[in-house]
């Protein structure tokens, strides 16, 4: 999980390891999902989103490939 | 809150003060139990993926987001540093502490460094881009190559 500069980057860091582009996150997209994932973190009650949950966060988010399923098998 | 529960916040309070993993042996002090025992929540703690320990199965490596080695995303709260497991969790330690905070990180692939101020309410509006290889269901899989 790293940050690129621009789509190009991602493009070409892909390409050097012979793998596919996953889909693009922006950084706004990715406060969103590390407030869903941490902002209870260090509470007692804090607890990992399970599979169902996962999907919401990725949809509400605008993430709705079968990339961001939890228990998605399609990807090889 | 179960003994589990308990270590699991210990744990966390540590990471949070000090931007660095407990020992068990610290914890076991603190907790006034035998370091077998904290050991043996932290096994627990694993296999319930709060926890990602070193093969030694008792430093522990990852308590999401914070990471118990330096790594190359590095997160300034205050005059605390912390390191990030991956660029997911270095907006993750804000989101956790609820703390303004700048990060340090850079790009993938032409090295560029990033330094991104983030506030309470997200971070400065920005054109970098996240990217990560490994699909969801496969997160757990191998966590340090995640």
């Amino acid at each position: 999980m790293l940050f690129f500069r621009s789509e190009d980057l991602v493009r070409a860091w892909c390409r050097a390891r012979g793998i596919e582009p996953r889909p693009l996150v922006t950084m706004a997209q990715l406060w969103e999902l590390a407030v869903a994932w941490y902002a209870t973190r260090l509470t007692p009650e804090a607890r990992r989103p399970g599979p169902a949950e996962m999907r919401q966060i990725f949809a509400r988010v605008g993430l709705k490939e079968p990339f961001w399923d939890p228990q998605a098998d399609v990807f090889g | 809150m179960d003994f589990d529960g308990n270590v699991k916040q210990a744990v966390y309070q540590h990471f949070a003060n000090t931007g660095t993993a407990p020992a068990s042996d610290q914890l076991a002090a603190q907790l006034e139990c035998s370091t077998d025992d904290v050991r043996a929540a932290f096994a627990r703690l694993q296999q319930n993926r709060v926890l990602l320990l070193e093969v030694d199965r008792e430093t522990i490596r990852m308590a999401p987001p914070f990471s118990g080695v330096p790594t190359p995303h590095r997160v300034e709260v205050g005059r605390q540093t912390y390191f990030a497991n991956c660029a997911w969790d270095a907006l993750g330690i804000p989101a956790a502490l609820h703390r303004e905070a700048l990060v340090h990180s850079s790009c993938g692939q032409s090295g560029a460094p990033l330094r991104l101020q983030v506030g309470l309410e997200g971070p400065e509006p920005s054109r970098w881009l996240f990217h990560c290889q490994v699909p969801a269901a496969r997160w757990w899989v191998d966590l340090v190559f995640t």
